[in-house]
């Protein structure tokens, strides 16, 4: 599998993959289906999410906003970088 | 407090929360309820102690096949435990 | 351990205990334990004509895990010794996660 335009350097593994993905702007997709986009601020072991300048998408469509926002990692079903 | 940086600087997802301590918060939880409140107390489970929290609770009026209307149940309470397993988000909110 | 110690200065008092199955539970609060299972005495069902199940029930046993929300007297609550004791624990709690 390829990884874009990131270096394999330490990033070899998913933990790897994360904190390179720091501060990039990311979607992340919960297990209800609701998606949010926003700036990856920091992700912890639990895949615990904190996003800057976040909107939340339902069914495609945006519904709203938040500033910043921490999302409890056991909805989380990924998290991909833009 | 001379801590070097630390406190404004987000090393894990859990210090966006603390700094909401005191604050305003939006918490959506799963059943598609939102809570807002302000934050006393959370735990690295996400239990969370609210105060003066309105409850909403979004409601799918299902009358006719082809007309969901979606409508919201309100409730208050002055100071409420929520456990942790039922959160999603939570998120500042610009206090008035 | 916080909430576990929280919920130990609340013994006595009467809360609203409310289930992921919508049933709320008033009762005073007797026991509480590090899974925050939880014991009421003297419980009444809310809304009991729409939850006729423990009419014939004093006390009961909750387990902590179907707990959605404990509805608490505010008066009950420092507030302030709250979020300090907040601070403290997330200080603690700060490298468990990685």
């Amino acid at each position: 599998m390829e990884n874009g335009a990131l270096s394999q350097g330490e990033g070899k593994d998913p933990s790897g993959f994360l904190s390179e993905i720091i501060g990039n702007p990311v979607t992340v997709k919960l297990n209800s289906g609701v998606v949010y986009k926003g700036e990856l601020q920091s992700v912890d072991g639990y895949m615990n999410i904190a996003l800057e300048k976040t909107e939340e998408y339902i069914n495609g469509v945006k519904k709203r906003s938040y500033g910043d926002a921490f999302v409890r990692g056991n909805n989380v079903m990924y998290i991909s970088a833009d | 407090m001379a801590e070097p940086g630390d406190e404004s600087h987000v090393a894990e997802p859990l210090d966006l929360v603390r700094l909401l301590i005191d604050e305003v918060v939006c918490v959506k939880l799963r059943g598609d309820r939102e809570l807002k409140g302000r934050l006393h107390a959370y735990d690295s489970h996400c239990n969370l102690v609210l105060g003066d929290v309105e409850e909403l609770i979004y409601v799918v009026d299902d009358e006719d096949a082809d007309d969901d209307q979606i409508r919201t149940v309100s409730r208050k309470s002055d100071m409420l435990f929520v456990r942790g397993d039922s959160v999603v988000l939570i998120s500042p909110l610009a206090q008035s | 351990m916080l909430f576990f110690s929280f919920f130990k200065t609340l013994i006595d008092h009467e809360v609203t205990v409310e289930l992921k199955n919508d049933i709320q539970i008033r009762g005073v609060l007797k026991s509480v334990d590090q899974y925050l299972n939880i014991k009421l005495e003297d419980i009444q069902v809310v809304e009991e004509l729409k939850y006729p199940h423990l009419s014939a029930v004093k006390n009961v046993f909750i387990r902590g895990s179907v707990v959605r929300y404990v509805h608490l007297p505010s008066n009950a609550v420092d507030v302030q010794l709250l979020e300090d004791a907040t601070r403290r624990e997330a200080a603690n709690q700060g490298n468990k996660a990685k």
